[in-house]
């Protein structure tokens, strides 16, 4: 299969000279949801920008929906690669939250009883229906950071970037934003998330790429990178909870071998498997 | 632009002058440079300053502001070039001897060129060698001007590469929502700048009123401030300033002598 997002041999020095990206090979292919990890300064918004073009890559290194990202205008990428940022005050400028999403359909030049669709479509989504009459500046830090998202989920990207899109939300909140991603990738889009909570990596990505100090360090799939902490705590991460008790389970009773389990509905599934068993 | 008016710590002796002296130092600049339009004088005045930015090492950081302040000065000259009808003529711009330039009008764009670059360079060598604590202090305890205002100023000051940097990211945000900030005639951008401006200005708002709230909590206003550390006045900045002193009243005698001043 081709590659919807084609990364090679990139690297990125700031204007003060500090050295954020080494030598960036990564391919990512439609239809995958993949979890960017690393600590901060690991070079991971760094990373996401060079994919929409806000940081233009040199030619030909990375190439994304076909399109070569250092040729294209940000505003042209913006059909086909959604990116939410992590501050959402940066873009909220409309005077209710309906016309903040119509917005970014507007650039597209998409009619308007599509718009008024999609419009609809998106504020659902995200669990905003009810305040789409609202002054968007009035919304709680957690809604704000839904509506950025509707705005990029209303516009149908192939590729979403999603930097940190869990911040500032409560658990029920962070649930729904990342039921949503998953649920977005079920339906044919490929999603990249940046993000510091291990948790949620195991649940929702099938792929991890660990970055550290500019370079990955690690890119593989989420049941297999996790089950090598070692390899994570050079960057500090740690597998969640329910992992390590496995992995240390998996030890002691000799099972090599064994899957890694990610959530605890596996291990509850696992355990009740190997009790039934024994039995 | 967003690092104009940031300190740049090098630790030169003139980083180690007290902010009085270094503030004396600009203001005679000024002085001396509006006194004269004579194109040598200016040029003399502006090697000067430069040499003052060598020897505090900041020029380097400085290099990408001059490159902006040529371009205004060339805008200067132009106008010049247009508007002031002088007799010597040098050379046409256009064929058949349309727009004269004239060397009256060169010659007084390009001091007026100079007097803007010699001015603004100096005050940045001022500030990108003095912390703004420093500055701060030397207004209200040494000059005695009001505390309130000279912080709010200097504030406003401190903030300008804080709300560039955010104009930057805000033009992301839009960016990537397919707004044609980057693309598209000149018309179609500037009706695109309206969603960079807007959000940009509640950011703004939003961070001032918070700025507000976060000083208040820390006592500010509350009564007599006291100063954790006060930079004193060496031998070196009484030299200095006893200097600037003595130069410019040199310079106004000689101004009102007649050097230095061409009539146009």
């Amino acid at each position: 299969m081709k590659p919807i997002l084609e990364i090679k041999g990139l690297s990125y020095r700031y204007e003060g000279g500090q050295r954020a990206l080494r030598d960036i090979d990564l391919n990512i292919y439609p239809g995958e949801i993949v979890a960017l990890v690393g600590q901060n300064g690991a070079g991971k918004t760094t990373l996401a920008k060079h994919i929409i073009g806000i940081l233009k890559p040199p030619p030909d290194q990375v190439i994304v929906c076909g399109n070569d990202v250092a040729a294209t205008p940000v505003s042209k990428m913006a059909k086909q690669v959604g990116f939410v940022f992590q501050n959402p005050d940066h873009q909220i400028f409309h005077q209710t939250v309906n016309q903040e999403v119509a917005f970014g359909l507007r650039n597209l030049g998409l009619p308007e009883d599509e718009m008024k669709q999609r419009v609809t479509t998106a504020l659902k989504e995200v669990g905003l229906e009810l305040l789409a009459g609202q002054y968007p500046l009035s919304l709680s830090r957690g809604q704000r950071q839904r509506l950025a998202l509707a705005c990029v989920l209303a516009m149908k990207p192939e590729v979403i970037v999603l930097d940190e899109p869990t911040t500032g939300q409560d658990q029920w909140e962070k649930i729904q934003i990342m039921n949503l991603v998953a649920d977005l990738n079920k339906r044919g889009h490929t999603v990249i998330f940046i993000t510091h909570d291990m948790s949620l990596v195991a649940r929702y990505a099938k792929r991890v790429v660990v970055l550290c100090q500019g370079e990955i360090i690690l890119d593989n799939s989420t049941q297999d990178a996790l089950a090598k902490p070692e390899q994570l705590a050079k960057s500090f991460l740690k597998p969640p909870q329910i992992t390590l008790l496995s992995n240390r389970l998996n030890e002691t009773l000799n099972r090599p071998g064994a899957t890694t389990v990610l959530t605890v509905e596996e291990m509850y599934s696992n355990l009740q498997a190997m009790m039934e068993g024994g039995a | 632009m967003a690092r104009v008016t940031e300190y740049i710590d090098c630790n030169s002796f003139i980083h180690r002058l007290n902010p009085l002296s270094k503030l004396f130092w600009a203001l005679g600049v000024m002085i001396l440079a509006l006194s004269f339009n004579n194109v040598f004088y200016l040029l003399a005045l502006l090697v000067l300053v430069i040499l003052t930015g060598l020897m505090a090492r900041v020029l380097l950081n400085l290099a990408f502001v001059l490159k902006g302040l040529l371009i205004f000065a060339s805008i200067l000259v132009l106008l010049q070039i247009f508007f002031l009808q002088g007799n010597m003529v040098l050379f046409y711009l256009l064929p058949d001897q349309h727009l004269p330039v004239t060397k009256e009008a060169l010659l007084l764009g390009l001091a007026m060129g100079l007097r803007m670059i010699t001015v603004v360079l100096s005050f940045l060598i001022f500030l990108s060698t003095t912390q703004f604590k420093d500055i701060l202090l030397v207004l209200t305890e040494k000059l005695r001007l009001p505390y309130d205002y000279v912080f709010m100023f200097m504030t406003a000051l401190r903030f300008v590469p804080t709300f560039l940097d955010e104009a930057v990211q805000v033009r992301y945000a839009q960016q990537v929502r397919g707004c044609p900030v980057d693309s598209g005639n000149p018309w179609q951008k500037l009706k695109a700048y309206q969603a960079v401006a807007l959000p940009l200005v509640l950011v703004s708002l939003k961070k001032a009123e918070r700025l507000a709230i976060a000083m208040e909590t820390r006592g500010f206003g509350c009564g007599k401030r006291t100063y954790y550390q006060e930079p004193v006045l060496t031998k070196l900045d009484t030299l200095v300033m006893v200097m600037v002193i003595a130069t410019v009243i040199l310079a106004i005698t000689f101004r009102l002598q007649g050097y230095g001043i061409v009539h146009y």
